[in-house]
C-alpha cells in the first residue's frame, strides 16, 4: 500500500487534517416509531458529545436503536424530540424534525451500498460529479488515485460484484472520503467479515484516520473492534437507546495490531464487557426483532 | 507430487481468451457438457413421437395431421404441393409482415411501458393514479379487445398492432415497476448522502437498478406480443403467420398450417434471444456478478 505519498492530481485537494471540524452534539434525542398504531420508543432522551476528530464507538445490543440514531444524524429519518448539532449548526431539532442529507456527513452502510452497476472508480467519482465539484474525467482520475492509495489500484475498473467484500468496503470508505466529509458514519461495516479480513480492515481504517483525522461515528457489536479503533466507547442500553456508560480509551495512536494483546487493552475490555453484558441479557429477554 | 512433475505440467492459461479464440474456447467447453447432446436427443425424440403418431402408426385422428416427413418435403421443395416452402416469396412475406408488426408493437410497448413503470415505481403519487387502472385493464383477455380495436382503428394493420402492443405493455410496465421496488433502500440513501438531485437518483439508481427486472419483463413481453399478434391476425388480417395458420386451415391445406406454427415458434425464440442478448450487453455488471456465482 502506498499511503505515505499523497497523490496530487489535477483538481484534487491535498488530504488535509480535519482538525477543528466535525464536532457532533446529540442532545436529548428521542425517537418514537409508530408502526400500526403502537408507539415504540427506539431512542429515549439520549445525549452525547463527540469532539471534532474523535473516533466515537457506539456499542450496544442488537436492535437497541443505534442505527436509528445514526439514521437521524444522516438525515434518513426524523427525530421526535431533542436536537442534533454539527459544528454548532442545527441539523435537526424541535422546529426541523428531519436533517437534510449532505455530503459533510457520509454513511458507510451495514450491508454495503456501492452501486453494483458502476465500477469502483465510477462509484467513488459519483459524489464529486453530482455535486458539480469536478468534471467527470477529473473526478474519475481523482477516484482512481484515491483507490490506488487505499491499495485498490488494480481493481478500479471492476464492478463491486467482482471484488471481495473487504475490497468493496474499503472502496466504500474511499467513496465517502473523496467528498471530504466532516463526519464519517459507519453502521457495523465489518459485521459480515471473517476475523482475518476484519483485522486488515481495522488497520486500514486506522491508517485512514491517522491521515485525515475525520470524526468517526462507528456502530458495532464487536468490543475488541470498539476499543482497538475508538477514542471513546459509548455503551448504550437496550431499547429504548440511552447512554449507559462512556469508556475513555487512552491507548496512544498510531495503534498497531499488537496493541490488542496489551494489559491495558484487556482491562478496558473487561470494563466495557461488564456494561454490555448486562444489556445483552436484557435485550435477549426482551427478544424483540430489530427495527430497521 | 515431485517438483519435476509440476514443472512438466501443462502451462496454465493466465489470460482470458478474446475474439475467435474465445468463441472456440466456449464451443469446446460446451461440447464437454451434456447440454448439446441432451438438446439434440430431446429434439429427435420429439420429432420421432410426432412422426410415430402421424405417419408411423397413423393413430386415429392424428392421421389427418401432416407428419414431419410430409412437412419437410413441402418446406424444402422448390415446387411445394400445398403452396408454401422456403422457396416461395409468400412464406417470407408472412414472416416479414409479422416481424414488422412485432417490431412496431414491441417498440411502442417498451417506449411507453418502461418509463411508465419507472415513474410508477419511483413516485408514490404516480402509482396511486395509474396502478388501479392498470390492474383493472390487465386481466381483460386480449381477444376481448378485438371488437373494440376494430371499432377504434381503421384498416387491418392498426388494430393488430394495437392488440399486440396492449398485451406486452402491461407486462413491461408491471415488471419495470417491480424492478424499481426491488432496489435496496440503501442505494437511494447512499445516493442522497452523496449529494444527488432527484434527477441524478433517477438516472443513476432507479434506471440501472431496475434494469435486470426490465429485461426479464421484456423477454416475457415479446413472447406475449407474438401470442396476441397471432390471435389478432387470426381474427383480422391479410398477411402474417397467424393469418397463414388460420387461412390454411380454412382452405383445408394442413401442411402450410404446421409450417406456420413451427416458423412462429422459431422466430419467437430468436426474438426473445435477441432481447436477452441486448440485456446482457447492457448489464455487464449483472452478468459478471452472476458468472462469479457460477451461473
Amino acid at each position: 500500500m502506498n499511503i505515505s505519498t499523497p497523490v496530487a492530481s489535477e483538481g484534487a485537494k491535498p488530504m488535509a487534517a480535519n482538525e477543528g471540524r466535525g464536532a457532533l452534539s446529540i442532545r436529548n434525542v428521542t425517537k418514537i416509531y409508530d408502526p400500526e398504531g403502537v408507539n415504540v420508543m427506539a431512542v429515549d432522551n439520549c445525549s452525547m458529545e463527540i469532539a471534532a476528530g474523535e473516533v466515537c464507538m457506539i456499542v450496544g445490543p442488537s436492535g437497541c436503536g443505534k442505527t436509528t440514531l445514526l439514521n437521524a444524524i444522516a438525515g434518513f429519518h426524523s427525530i421526535t424530540e431533542g436536537e442534533i448539532l454539527l459544528d454548532n449548526e442545527l441539523l435537526c431539532g424541535p422546529s426541523k424534525p428531519k436533517a437534510d442529507q449532505g455530503a459533510e456527513r457520509m454513511v458507510v452502510f451495514q450491508h454495503g451500498a456501492l452501486f453494483p452497476w458502476k465500477t469502483l472508480a465510477e462509484n467513488v467519482a459519483y459524489g464529486p460529479i453530482v455535486q458539480g465539484k469536478l468534471r467527470k474525467r477529473q473526478a474519475l482520475e481523482k477516484a482512481s488515485d484515491m483507490l490506488a492509495e487505499a491499495g485498490l489500484g488494480d481493481v478500479v475498473t471492476k464492478y463491486p460484484g467482482e471484488v471481495s467484500s473487504g475490497m468493496s468496503r474499503r472502496a466504500e470508505i474511499v467513496r465517502a472520503l473523496i467528498n471530504d466529509p466532516k463526519v464519517l458514519l459507519l453502521d457495523e461495516p465489518y459485521r459480515a467479515m471473517d476475523a482475518l479480513t476484519k483485522s486488515i480492515m481495522h488497520e486500514s481504517l486506522l491508517e485512514t484516520y491517522d491521515r485525515t483525522k475525520v470524526t468517526i461515528f462507528f456502530i458495532t457489536h464487536d468490543l475488541e473492534e470498539a476499543i482497538f479503533l475508538g477514542d471513546k466507547v459509548h455503551v448504550v442500553t437496550t431499547r429504548p437507546c440511552q447512554l449507559k456508560k462512556t469508556v475513555e480509551v487512552n491507548i496512544p495512536r498510531p495503534r498497531s495490531y499488537e496493541t490488542q494483546s496489551s494489559e491495558q487493552f484487556r482491562l478496558l475490555m473487561d470494563e466495557v464487557n461488564e456494561a454490555v453484558h448486562e444489556e445483552a441479557i436484557k435485550a435477549f429477554q426482551a427478544g424483540e426483532r430489530e427495527l430497521a | 507430487m515431485s517438483q519435476t512433475a509440476a514443472a512438466t505440467a501443462v502451462p496454465r492459461r493466465t489470460k482470458a481468451p478474446t475474439g475467435m479464440s474465445l468463441f472456440f474456447y466456449r464451443l469446446g467447453k460446451s461440447l464437454q457438457t451434456p447440454t448439446p447432446y441432451l438438446t439434440l436427443f430431446g429434439v429427435a425424440l420429439w420429432l420421432f413421437t410426432w412422426w410415430l403418431l402421424c405417419e408411423g402408426l397413423r393413430v386415429d385422428r392424428f392421421d389427418k395431421i401432416p407428419g414431419p416427413v410430409a412437412v419437410s418435403k413441402d418446406l424444402f421443395s422448390p415446387t411445394p404441393f400445398q403452396g408454401i416452402s422456403i422457396y416461395t416469396q409468400e412464406y417470407y412475406d408472412h414472416i416479414l409482415v409479422s416481424c414488422r408488426r412485432i417490431l412496431i408493437a414491441f417498440s411502442i410497448a417498451t417506449g411507453v411501458g418502461v418509463p411508465l413503470g419507472l415513474f410508477m415505481g419511483w413516485s408514490r403519487r404516480i402509482r396511486d393514479y395509474a396502478f388501479p387502472i392498470l390492474e383493472t385493464l390487465r386481466p381483460i383477455p386480449i381477444l376481448a379487445w378485438v371488437p373494440l380495436s376494430i371499432l377504434m382503428f381503421p384498416g387491418f394493420e392498426a388494430p393488430v398492432i394495437f392488440l399486440a402492443t396492449l398485451a406486452s405493455l402491461f407486462v413491461t410496465t408491471l415488471n419495470t415497476m417491480l424492478g424499481v421496488d426491488s432496489i435496496d433502500e440503501a442505494y437511494f440513501r447512499a445516493a442522497g448522502c452523496l449529494g444527488s438531485s432527484n434527477w441524478d437518483i433517477f438516472k443513476n439508481v432507479v434506471v440501472p437498478g431496475a434494469l435486470p427486472f426490465i429485461f426479464t419483463g421484456l423477454q416475457i413481453s415479446i413472447g406475449v406480443a407474438w401470442f396476441s399478434l397471432v390471435a389478432a391476425e387470426m381474427v383480422s388480417g391479410d398477411l402474417g403467420l397467424g393469418y397463414l395458420i388460420v387461412d390454411s386451415y380454412m382452405n383445408n391445406v394442413t401442411v402450410p398450417m404446421v409450417i406456420g406454427m413451427i416458423t412462429l415458434g422459431f422466430v419467437g425464440w430468436v426474438t426473445s434471444m435477441l432481447v436477452r442478448m441486448l440485456g446482457n450487453w447492457l448489464m455487464q455488471w449483472h452478468v459478471k456478478a452472476l458468472a462469479l456465482q457460477g451461473r
